[in-house]
């Protein structure tokens, strides 16, 4: 594989920065733009037209880039096939609901103890199941998820089973409460884009090579000296921190959850999003989500054959570009260059490593 | 600026009420159900039976001045999509009231959504028991165990029997019949001898049945799908137990008999739809839907016809002027809609339905309906 070993070659010159930033601004030009998008012109677009079904999309399309950024990280960066994440994603979601229904508590502690809910059963399924590999892994995953599923349905004591969980008060955070439709969309995307700088810390990192080489030879990996067990853990364990975290905003932005939203089916469209974005990149899996959920969207008015339309966009965009939208070798090229996570030992010169 | 916002806003109201004066004003009506996916086959139903009462309303000229139009949505049976549909409804003024969606987890989605944004929504199928405790703004038309239980205890005691054994499927909806049979069986004066509950996929109720005949109770209750329903029945024709058998709605099906055979005779059963109901509105709608779709609607088709006709009776009530408040209010004050799942009300208070159900027996190898107690 060439992704460890950044190639000026992969590189297309329309993912270089503008020319018109140079130097420091040049180094802050894409955090700029993407920071814009998420803040400036998203929330724009809302108050422009006033549509709050754009807002609704927003929202959504935030939650699963968290989810597709945080399935990519288990999946593609460290390369153990999970067909369970909705479970988790389920997990985090029941848990701020009854942590702030029943215990009464502020979103402030909900959110972080979703996703730590999340990632405590993260470790359980971890430890049994880490001597397992490919499709042994994905098996395992997809028994437990649907395993949580069917815990999330029938124990009605606790999750009241298909009747789901209602009257889930909004985000509010010290006092101020994200009642309206843009405040909620501004919250969701400020945590979501906090989990996407925490993912992006840890894969474009030497942290990341590691999972990488572990992926392609976890054999040799671990004659290298690196402790592969423990790094499958981790990645597992921080995958499902993060679906948790995706689940208590789901909770809390549509104030009733019920077992429905965390189905068999939900795994796989994160995997898809995880798979037509770039399986390893993380920019891809960002792209993933926000093509797979606008898509079906803005396919609304062809009426029947949307998902037909659907499908077929799958299946030509992996037909024509199987390694995703954002391949991960130009991925990591571009993270190097664009947010100068490399180092470029002359001026100009091909970035390598990781700062 | 502030001034001409005030000026535009009325110079735009006066253009749109000339607007209104010169054509018909357009209504719309929001349909969300899955029209692709696991449940497509539902959705697919109520788009047929819809459009056949929308249809109908039209050419009644029932409502002057306006036309209405109902936007179908596919939801797929999913929560998230079904929220994007409430927003893309709420955005769109000329929507004044949305039916929908098919399942309770997905209608509540959407539901708590058109709560807060104060959007009247009927549902053809939700039954579960909070959703019309979301908001005044949520309605159903499909009645659930807790008005069905207490219907059939009324045509036991009725008929004069006093004692009752249930037998119920161990889940949510069987512990839901349970309670609604139990409450309004006792508060009638009735006696209830046994409760036996059986887990789902069980076959064998020689156990349950030897047991429950022990008591001689004066009727069975059953509350149970069509496959249990048939079982049940047989092995009790086996042990030549002679207590009458009632039961929910839910054994309502042509299998039922098929697989029950003789040992189903005498059966008694209500339910809100039966296609070979006489009653003339009935026909109509049968034999429209057998004439346009190639096959006989069920139940599910039947609730759809019905919520879009209550729907559209109120906005006719409403006039065409009518508003997502208005609709509301005139929804609130239905009573006696005769649809062709039974004449129809809702609580003005709890907004649940209640109807007027075909009470059934089996009777010579077939369904049929039965007048008197």
């Amino acid at each position: 594989m060439d992704v460890n070993v950044p190639d000026a070659r992969l590189m297309p010159d329309t993912l270089a920065p503008p020319a018109a930033f140079s130097g420091r601004g040049r180094r802050f030009a894409w955090t700029f733009l993407l920071l814009a998008v998420a803040f400036g012109a998203v929330p724009a677009a809302i108050v422009g037209t006033g549509s709050s079904y754009l807002a609704q999309i927003a929202i959504t399309t935030m939650i699963f880039v968290i989810l597709s950024a945080s399935l990519n990280h288990v999946t593609g960066t460290a390369g153990l096939l999970s067909i369970g994440h909705a479970a988790f994603y389920g997990i985090g979601a029941y848990a701020a609901a009854l942590l702030s229904t029943k215990l009464g508590l502020p979103f402030v502690v909900t959110l972080p103890a979703a996703g730590l809910i999340a990632a405590l059963f993260g470790f359980l399924v971890a430890l049994p199941t880490m001597r397992l590999v490919s499709i042994y892994f994905a098996v395992a995953t997809l028994g437990i998820g649907e395993m949580i599923y069917v815990v999330l349905l029938n124990w009605v004591d606790v999750t009241r089973g298909p009747m789901g969980i209602r009257g889930i008060p909004p985000i509010e955070l010290f006092g101020w409460q994200a009642d309206t439709l843009l405040s909620r969309y501004l919250a969701v995307a400020v945590i979501a884009v906090a989990c996407v700088w925490v993912l992006h810390r840890l894969t474009h990192s030497y942290y990341g090579n590691a999972l990488r080489a572990l992926r392609e030879d976890d054999q040799c990996a671990d004659s290298m000296g690196i402790n592969v067990e423990r790094l499958k853990i981790e990645s597992f364990v921080v995958a499902t921190f993060f679906a948790g975290i995706a689940g208590a905003l789901l909770a809390h932005t549509s104030a009733y959850i019920a077992p429905d939203n965390f189905r068999f089916m939900e795994s796989i469209l994160i995997l898809a999003m995880v798979v037509v974005g770039g399986l390893g990149s993380l920019p891809g899996a960002v792209v993933g989500a926000l093509f797979m959920i606008v898509l079906p969207e803005a396919l609304r008015d062809i009426g029947d054959y949307r998902m037909i339309a659907v499908g077929a966009t799958m299946f030509l965009s992996i037909l024509l570009l199987p390694k995703g939208m954002l391949a991960e070798g130009t991925a990591l090229g571009f993270v190097r260059r664009s947010f100068s996570r490399g180092w470029a030992t002359i001026a100009g010169g091909t970035p390598v490593g990781w700062k | 600026m502030r001034k001409n916002a005030i000026l535009g806003a009325v110079l735009g109201a006066m253009l749109a009420t000339t607007a209104v004066q010169a054509a018909d004003r357009e209504i719309v009506i929001g349909y969300q159900a899955p029209l692709s996916g696991d449940r497509s086959q539902y959705g697919e139903m109520f788009r047929n039976a819809a459009q056949i009462k929308l249809e109908e309303f039209n050419a009644s000229g029932k409502l002057a001045g306006a036309k209405v139009a109902i936007t179908f949505e596919d939801s797929k049976d999913d929560p998230k999509e079904a929220r994007n549909i409430a927003h893309k409804f709420l955005d769109n003024s000329k929507v004044v009231g949305v039916i929908g969606d098919f399942s309770s987890t997905v209608s509540m989605a959407a539901g708590e959504i058109y709560a807060a944004e104060k959007m009247p929504q009927l549902s053809q199928t939700a039954s579960h028991p909070d959703f019309t405790k979301l908001s005044p703004w949520q309605f159903r038309n499909i009645t659930t165990q807790a008005f069905e239980g207490p219907y059939n205890a009324d045509w036991i005691i009725a008929a004069g029997m006093k004692t009752a054994a249930v037998i119920y499927i161990q889940n949510d909806w069987g512990i839901s019949a349970l309670d609604g049979f139990v409450s309004g069986f006792k508060a009638k004066g009735g006696k209830i001898t046994a409760t036996e509950a059986f887990n789902p996929g069980n076959r064998d109720f020689r156990s349950i049945l030897t047991k429950v005949a022990r008591q001689k109770p004066d009727v069975i209750y059953l509350a149970m799908f069509y496959e249990e329903g048939a079982a049940f029945a047989q092995q009790r024709e086996q042990l030549g137990i002679k207590i009458p058998l009632y039961g929910t709605s839910s054994l309502y099906s042509p299998k039922l008999i098929e697989l029950g055979r003789e040992s189903v005779e005498g059966l008694h059963l209500a339910t809100t739809f039966t296609p070979d109901n006489p009653d003339p509105a009935v026909q109509t709608f049968v034999k429209e839907y057998a004439a346009r779709f190639k096959s006989e609607p069920g139940m599910f088709a039947a609730q759809a016809y019905d919520a879009v006709g209550i729907m559209l009776d109120a906005v006719a009530k409403a006039g065409p002027s009518v508003t997502r408040e208005s609709l509301r209010d005139a929804l609130a004050a239905t009573s006696g809609y005769p649809g062709v799942t039974g004449a129809t009300s809702f609580d003005p208070v709890t907004r649940e339905p209640a109807k007027a159900l075909a009470k059934m027996m089996v009777k010579d190898g077939r369904f049929q309906v039965v007048t008197g107690p």
